[in-house]
């Protein structure tokens, strides 16, 4: 009852074994519980572990190549999980793996962008193959906010249209500041007529 | 990223309207007019059309890429494989670069900022490797979603 999934890449193999959960009424070829997987690299040693181990390597490996589609690298895996990945020294790519014993120093594995590649589409064959029935919940993809983006505009070409337009309007403003108020005119006092009656500047009918 | 696979591959064009006859991009994308409109609404095209694309449009857009990048997964590889030497590698990137220069001054219009950094030499060759780069981990159905993410990143 024990089925062997087996993804390849040029450079890694992937290889998960498990169980169908026939509690859960599962197709006899399909794999619900996870026994045990190992990823073998060429010329490196090669990675074994639990279902845990595996589900932490794809949430951060996946989000990381990610972020590497927008050019904005950055480390993924805080210091308590077990798999870590961010930016390596000459362009490479540096995977960092905890082991869970207290004595064991970390393995770092340092990865070109084609050994990367491989790694995630061996990940995403996995996470995609339909009898993999076990959810491997990997973060959800979102778009980046221009803060996370490596490469922006400078901030002085950022700043140069809403610097401008407050510059040409205090400008403006200072214009017309300048311009001289139009004089005042005083009101006259003259006392307005009623209706029909003379007025004192109009001599009467008849005189 | 599409001109980069054309670049890529020399059949480049005819593999993309072959691949978009498949079933699941058959109703966007029925015929090379059609694919020829989509990615007219690129506003860096020297013929462009108004307007957005419609959501079904770019995703039938997006997973032809992913696809097509898939299928040139093994070009990628080498392309980005720190094993090669280096003579090879850079041979290997000129050329990209040569062909992709080509089909961006036939294509698309010279006046705009966005393609003349990518005719200038060298920041025409880092653009291109990052899109190589975003290719490679965009091949395949799996990078459909992350593809979609980046290309809705905030303007920088």
């Amino acid at each position: 009852m024990k089925h062997t999934l087996q993804f390849d890449q040029l450079s890694c193999r992937l290889r998960v074994e498990g169980l169908p959960d026939v509690s859960a009424g599962q197709a006899a070829d399909a794999v619900g519980i996870i026994t045990g997987w190992t990823l073998a690299w060429v010329g490196r040693p090669e990675l074994e572990g639990r279902r845990e181990h595996l589900l932490a390597l794809m949430q951060v490996v996946l989000p990381y190549a990610r972020h590497l589609i927008s050019a904005a690298p950055r480390p993924f895996g805080a210091a308590d999980q077990p798999v870590a990945i961010g930016p390596g020294a000459a362009g490479l790519h540096r995977l960092e793996l905890r082991s869970s014993q207290p004595d064991t120093p970390p393995l770092q594995v340092d990865l070109d962008a084609a050994e990367l590649a491989d790694l995630v589409r061996v990940l995403d064959q996995l996470r995609l193959d339909p009898r993999l029935v076990l959810p491997l919940p990997v973060p959800v993809d979102r778009p980046l906010r221009a803060r996370e983006l490596s490469e922006r505009e400078p901030l002085q070409r950022r700043l140069a249209a809403p610097v401008g337009g407050a510059a040409a309007l205090a400008v403006a403003a200072a214009l017309a500041l300048l311009l001289p108020p139009p004089p005042l005119t005083q009101p006259t006092n003259r006392p307005v007529p009623a209706a029909g009656a003379p007025s004192a500047g109009t001599p009467a009918a008849g005189g | 990223m599409l001109l980069t696979l054309e670049a890529l591959d020399l059949n480049g064009g005819e593999a993309m309207v072959w691949m978009s006859a498949q079933p699941a991009l058959a109703e966007r994308l029925p015929n090379r007019v059609e694919l020829w409109k989509l990615r007219c609404h690129n506003p860096l095209r020297r013929a462009c059309r108004r307007g957005t694309l419609a959501p079904a449009d770019s995703d039938a857009l997006i997973r032809l890429l992913c696809q097509m990048a898939d299928r040139l997964y093994p070009m990628l590889r080498t392309l980005l494989s720190a094993s090669e030497p280096e003579e090879r590698k850079a041979q290997h990137w000129a050329l990209l670069q040569e062909r992709l220069s080509e089909l961006v001054r036939e294509r698309m219009n010279p006046r705009r900022s966005g393609v003349q950094r990518l005719l200038e030499p060298e920041a025409g060759l880092r653009q291109l490797r990052s899109l190589v780069q975003a290719l490679a981990f965009a091949a395949g159905p799996g990078g459909v979603e992350r593809l979609r993410a980046s290309l809705l990143d905030a303007a920088p």
